[in-house]
């Protein structure tokens, strides 16, 4: 194969104004950012709450959230995207549609149903770790903090969360990772998020590979850096005199 | 005479628990056949008998982490087993204590004995910290109280955990075999801890074969078999002259662990 490699092709105009590619690749990576991080603070939040309910009790919440559990992670990201951006919207309301539909800029309403989407599937891998994590506990912990008379919030809250939560920072690490890659899907429904850019820039420029050098060189820093800081978080909040604790 | 005086002083001392023909299934299981059984304020009780007697199903319907489907349980004058009854308020006033400690990994050993003061009773950081470090002291653990329970010895651990029992003041303290899981030579210190409580006029149930504790501690010993409880004695006659067949059986095991 004869390749002509062109680094530079990324400082070379887009011919829109003063652009350069790069700076495509810039914006891109925001937007994956804003996608990744946004939906997974509220996968964290709905999860949470969903892992507690399995654990529950109580046979309705906990069969609520099994359901709940069964059917996002069934059903295919992608399916679930198109429906959040083509099928919800003719659903909602009149005016929130016209909102939706007409007054909202056509970033911004990708935007928004690839948070929910991305966010509502994730949730239900993460009520997963969550409920694990509870259920990995020894029975004596639950058995100890009702015999003190705490309510059931309290026990979860004090004692039961603050254990669950520590034990599955790993595989929560390895969702915080999916939910970044996730994200591509988003260039599907049209949002310039780094995968768009890339293929657009492939496109614009024929320089393909150098583009798609480019974006894995992003993707891999960017899952690095947030390793990192998990496993930062990691070490700070390790018991002190527990396995593998340093002292 | 028998020190009259002393005798009616018992019998007018208010009923802390008060078990009345109670019964409990898992499943097919009866774990516990009817069990009936008193303890006065300031009554120390020793129960004991073979493993799968249902002591442990016994003493935690006392506070309710097990639920009983026949009869009823009073302790302080209420009725455990009543729908209306608050259990989180009578929980609070009664402390357990675990063969496996049970305590926080999380938390250090002064916040292990603060949470639940401060989060069940609304007690305030600094108060509830002077109530810790003096509970450390009387369970001689004070230069402990910055340390993680897994830091700690298993007998150090326990006495940890009746600290914790005792922070919420409680007017009742349960023990579910509370040396069975340590290594011999930290049993002492734990039983210290538990004659020292008793002394106090702590009203305590206790689950243990050690007796040691039992004829030293105890005012009366209940023997457990099969859910039922087959006798019920000083901890002297219960020792030295037990009636019941399976209870002679069973100090025999006790006092050759071999045979
Ligand atoms: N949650 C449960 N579900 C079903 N069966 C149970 C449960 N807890 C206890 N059992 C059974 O009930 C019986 C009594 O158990 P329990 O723990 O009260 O006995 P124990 O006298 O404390 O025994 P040990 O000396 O071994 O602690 C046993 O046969 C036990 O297997
Ligand atoms: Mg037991």
């Amino acid at each position: 194969m004869n390749y002509n490699w062109d680094w530079n092709v990324f400082f070379k105009s887009t011919g829109i104004g003063s652009e350069i590619y790069l700076d495509w690749f810039v914006s891109g990576l925001g937007w994956t950012i804003a996608v990744a991080l946004v939906a997974w603070i509220v996968a964290l939040g709905v999860g949470s709450v969903l892992g507690v309910m399995r654990t529950l009790p109580n046979k309705l919440l906990s069969g609520v959230a099994t359901a709940y559990v069964e059917l996002f992670r069934n059903v295919p990201l992608l399916v679930q995207l198109f429906i959040w951006y083509f099928m919800v919207p003719d659903y909602l309301p009149e005016s929130a549609q016209v909102w939706f539909k007409q007054e909202l800029n056509p970033a911004t309403s990708a935007y928004i149903s690839v948070v929910v989407c991305l966010a509502l599937f994730t949730a239900a891998r993460v009520c997963e770790q969550v409920r694990t994590g509870i259920q990995a506990l020894p029975k004596g912990q639950s058995a100890a903090a009702l015999a003190v008379g705490f309510t059931l919030p309290q026990m979860y809250r004090h004692v039961l969360l603050p254990q669950a939560f520590r034990i599955i920072i790993p595989p929560l690490t390895s969702e915080f990772l999916n939910i970044f890659k996730n994200s591509s899907v988003a260039s599907l429904i049209g949002l310039m998020e780094l995968l768009a850019q890339t293929k657009q820039t492939a496109e614009f420029t024929a320089n393909m590979f150098e583009a798609f050098t480019l974006a894995t060189l992003i993707y891999f820093v960017l899952n690095m850096s947030l390793m990192t800081f998990m496993s930062w978080v990691e070490k700070k909040v390790r018991i002190p005199g527990m396995m593998g604790g340093a002292k | 005479m028998q020190r009259p005086g002393q005798r009616q002083l018992v019998e007018e001392r208010e009923t802390m628990i008060r078990f009345n023909n109670v019964h409990k299934w898992f499943k097919d299981l009866h774990v516990l056949n009817g069990v009936s059984l008193q303890v006065q304020q300031g009554e120390v009780v020793v129960v004991c008998g073979p493993s799968g007697s249902g002591k442990s199903t016994l003493i935690r319907t006392v506070n309710q982490l097990e639920s009983i489907n026949e009869g009823e349980i009073w302790v302080d004058g209420k009725n455990v087993a009543d729908p209306k009854t608050d259990l989180n308020a009578l929980r609070a006033e009664v402390g357990f204590v675990f063969q496996h400690f049970n305590l926080y990994p999380h938390l250090s050993v002064l916040d292990n004995i603060t949470l639940s003061p401060m989060k069940v009773k609304g007690m305030d950081r600094a108060a509830a910290d002077k109530l810790a470090v003096t509970l450390l002291e009387r369970v001689g653990l004070a230069h402990k109280k910055d340390a993680f329970p897994a830091m700690l010895s298993g007998g150090q651990q326990q006495r940890v955990a009746i600290a914790r029992g005792l922070a919420m003041e409680p007017r009742v303290m349960l023990f579910d075999e509370p040396t069975s899981a340590l290594d011999p030579e930290m049993i002492g210190e734990v039983l210290k801890v538990m004659k020292d409580l008793a002394e106090s006029g702590m009203t305590m149930m206790v689950v243990t074969h050690e007796m040691g504790f039992a004829r030293e501690v105890a005012d009366r010993v209940v023997f457990v078999d099969h859910g039922q409880i087959i006798e019920e004695a000083h901890p002297e006659h219960f020792f030295t002259n037990p009636q019941h067949d399976r209870a002679k059986q069973f100090l025999r095991q006790l006092l050759t662990p071999m045979n």
